[in-house]
């Protein structure tokens, strides 16, 4: 009981740094990535609605990814922050690699491709690979987000 | 080729026609809708009408003044250009195959009778781009038109010059930040007021001073959701720095950003171009007086003030009260101030008088009515006695002086003086001598403390058709409001300044306060020649 509650309460408090950290590098300029326009796009075409829904969504994917975290380092049989920035880290490469351009496009009907045009519906811009089509820096901010978050649940998690 | 707006709408309709055929070109910037549109959307529909022609276009996409290359490339088909937060892409339908040379994209096609193509711009700022689909961009250019459409129709304006009024009226609800409500001067920077010259400013600011203007023309035209909107942006904004306030504010109602030059070449050669307004470091008296008749405008506009805004503007009347005597940049916000200016003080004439009269409304707190009674008269009296010239037979531009200026055809706009009576009517003459040529008036002829020389201020000719006609020369106004309306563009609009010499349009453009004036004389008008009949 005790890893299920240090778990989401890591989860909880990575989510919201995580967060900020995404959204101050977008409003830096750093990068144009909006992983909540993504997310709320899967279920709505309204940009307000999505934006909204999007931040829910991340918000238990946060929540849901610690659990998993709590998990793997079960396994391992100790958690520590750095642990948990390592697969931080490893969450971050299959996130801009596999997650948005292999998995994302299947789930999402409103994502394009780098082969997709935009002739029948209205298609959001393809991440590309390591999310670069958002920005030169894109993958480094997802990077970071990742392992702070990572570090977060890896210290909080209670084993 | 031939340009106009699609009647009632803000849709630019161009016609070209060649010796193979005809072909209409829409542009637009559509409105959002409920869907996943594009943060900002420009629509640019091509029709064939006649033949066949051969069409060429080009596109070359600059960021942050031209000062940062972009990132050109393709998502799919669609060729985008990025830089740092700011993405742009180019979808097309049936305008060719374009590619991507020498940072900008070309590509020509033939379009027949019949046949439609497509090319819209999707911005994206921090957040990737949308790529609309062809069905939706149709759907949006149908709406938006409809959209103008009904606006205008919602118009209550009837009168003289409808059309020029109604287009004044366009204008300036696209002027409206939709976001906030607030209303920018200009939408443009650094379009000189002489080619080759130093005068280039930034406009793309919202001034407190045109805020009276602008709820005058928003009410008159029937326009209150727009004028509530604007009125609490203006009381939001000044909240953050009552009962100070700024001269000018960004839209999102931030404090404007500091003067800086960017080092391109600018329009025609006219350096510099300035981003930012350095107007907001000078004290300009005269916005006191806009804000306190924007106030009283919309209460007439039989809308309540509420008892927190009372408040804040019982607070901006006592400041009035503590300020007033001291020199300013005035309305033209001059460099080599400060001066005495009649304009600024007959502004805390109105800032004060407009105080009262809320007060004794019960909208305004009454504790210091005396006070304001009293500061009221005592700028009054310096205005009689410092700013007028018994040689000139006219109030002056700045106390003690002997000089004229157009924003003196303001007085009787305010309020100030009897519009009918000699002095008033001894100004509007001594302007006209001085300043006036043609159906041009300039605004000054006096050093300002900026190099070169400019145009005519295209307001200063319609102030100038309002002051004739509240003075009941309504033969006068009406010549001249003819000849100004003559002076529009090929599809209604004017920039700041008109070279009378050449008719050259000169400075920002097009530009809020010249169209707020148009709409400004033509209710004078009306409204005189109404008087007259009766």
């Amino acid at each position: 009981m005790i890893l299920l509650r240090s778990a989401l309460a890591g989860g909880f408090m990575g989510t919201i740094v995580m967060t900020t950290l995404m959204s101050a590098a977008g409003e830096m300029g750093v990068t144009r990535m909006d992983f909540p326009l993504l997310l709320g796009t899967t279920v709505t075409d309204s940009r307000r609605k999505a934006k909204a829904i999007g931040y829910v969504f991340h918000f238990l994917l946060g929540l849901g990814f610690a659990l998993l975290y709590a998990l793997c380092l079960a396994a391992v049989g100790r958690s520590t922050w750095w642990l948990g920035a390592l697969i931080g880290a490893v969450q971050a490469i299959f996130t801009s690699t596999v997650l948005v351009n292999v998995l994302l496009p299947v789930v999402h009907p409103r994502i394009g491709t780098p082969n997709s045009g935009a002739n029948e519906i209205t298609l959001l811009e393809s991440p590309g690979f390591l999310m670069l089509n958002y920005g030169r820096n894109t993958f480094l901010v997802t990077f970071v987000a990742h392992v702070a978050y990572g570090a977060i649940v890896g210290w909080a998690i209670r084993i | 080729m031939s340009r106009r707006y699609l009647p009632d709408t803000n849709l630019l309709e161009t016609t070209f026609r060649t010796a193979s055929g005809l072909v209409r070109v829409v542009d637009a910037l559509t409105l959002p809708d409920e869907t996943l549109e594009p943060m900002r959307e420009l629509a640019r529909s091509i029709s064939g009408a006649e033949g066949r022609v051969r069409m060429r276009w080009r596109f070359a996409p600059r960021f942050e003044y031209g000062l940062r290359d972009p990132e050109c490339g393709w998502r799919g088909p669609v060729p985008v250009a990025t830089c740092g937060a700011n993405a742009v892409a180019l979808s097309h339908w049936g305008a060719g195959e374009p590619q991507w040379a020498d940072g900008a994209l070309t590509a020509e096609f033939d379009i027949a009778a019949g046949e439609r193509s497509l090319l819209v711009l999707s911005i994206a700022h921090g957040e990737p781009l949308v790529m609309p689909a062809r069905g939706d961009v149709e759907r949006r250019l149908d709406e938006t038109a409809s959209f103008w459409r009904e606006w205008t129709g919602s118009r209550q304006y009837e009168g003289p010059w409808r059309d020029a009024v109604l287009r004044s009226a366009l204008v300036l609800r696209a002027f409206i930040f939709a976001p906030s409500g607030a209303s920018v001067a200009a939408p443009t920077t650094s379009l000189p007021e002489q080619v080759g010259g130093e005068r280039n400013w930034d406009y793309r600011f919202c001034w407190i001073r045109d805020s009276n203007f602008m709820i005058d023309a928003l009410l008159e035209l029937g326009c209150y959701d727009e004028a509530r909107a604007l009125f609490w942006w203006f009381m939001q904004a000044t909240a953050l720095t009552e009962p100070e306030l700024h001269v000018l504010y960004r839209l999102d109602g931030g404090v404007a950003s500091p003067e800086r030059e960017v080092p391109i070449a600018g329009y025609r050669g006219s350096r510099p171009v300035r981003i930012g307004n350095s107007a907001i470091e000078q004290l300009q008296l005269d916005m006191y007086g806009a804000l306190l008749e924007t106030a009283w405008l919309y209460s007439e506009g039989h809308r309540r003030l509420d008892r927190d805004t009372g408040g804040v503007l019982g607070r901006v009347a006592d400041h009035v009260c503590r300020i007033w005597r001291q020199p300013d940049a005035g309305v033209w916000e001059v460099r080599n101030g400060p001066f005495h200016f009649t304009h600024s003080k007959v502004m805390c004439w109105t800032a004060l008088d407009r105080s009262i009269r809320l007060a004794e409304r019960g909208e305004l707190p009454n504790r210091s009515v005396d006070k304001w009674k009293r500061e009221r008269a005592a700028v009054g009296a310096f205005i009689e006695e410092r700013c007028w010239s018994d040689r000139l037979g006219s109030y002056t531009r700045s106390a003690g002086d002997e000089l004229l200026d157009a924003s003196l055809l303001m007085l009787p706009t305010v309020g100030y003086g009897d519009p009918r009576g000699p002095r008033i009517n001894g100004t509007i003459d001594a302007v006209i001598r001085a300043l006036r040529q043609g159906e041009f008036v300039y605004r000054y002829r006096a050093e300002d403390g900026v190099r070169g020389h400019e145009g005519a201020f295209v307001n200063c000719s319609f102030w100038l058709v309002a002051a004739l006609a509240r003075a009941g020369r309504t033969a006068e106004a009406s010549e001249l409001m003819n000849r100004l309306v003559a002076r529009a563009n090929d599809v209604g609009l004017y920039a700041e300044e008109i070279d009378p010499c050449t008719g050259a349009f000169l400075g920002n453009f097009p530009q809020a306060l010249v169209h707020l004036a148009l709409v400004d004389a033509a209710v004078a008008l009306r409204d005189a020649t109404a008087e007259a009949a009766r």
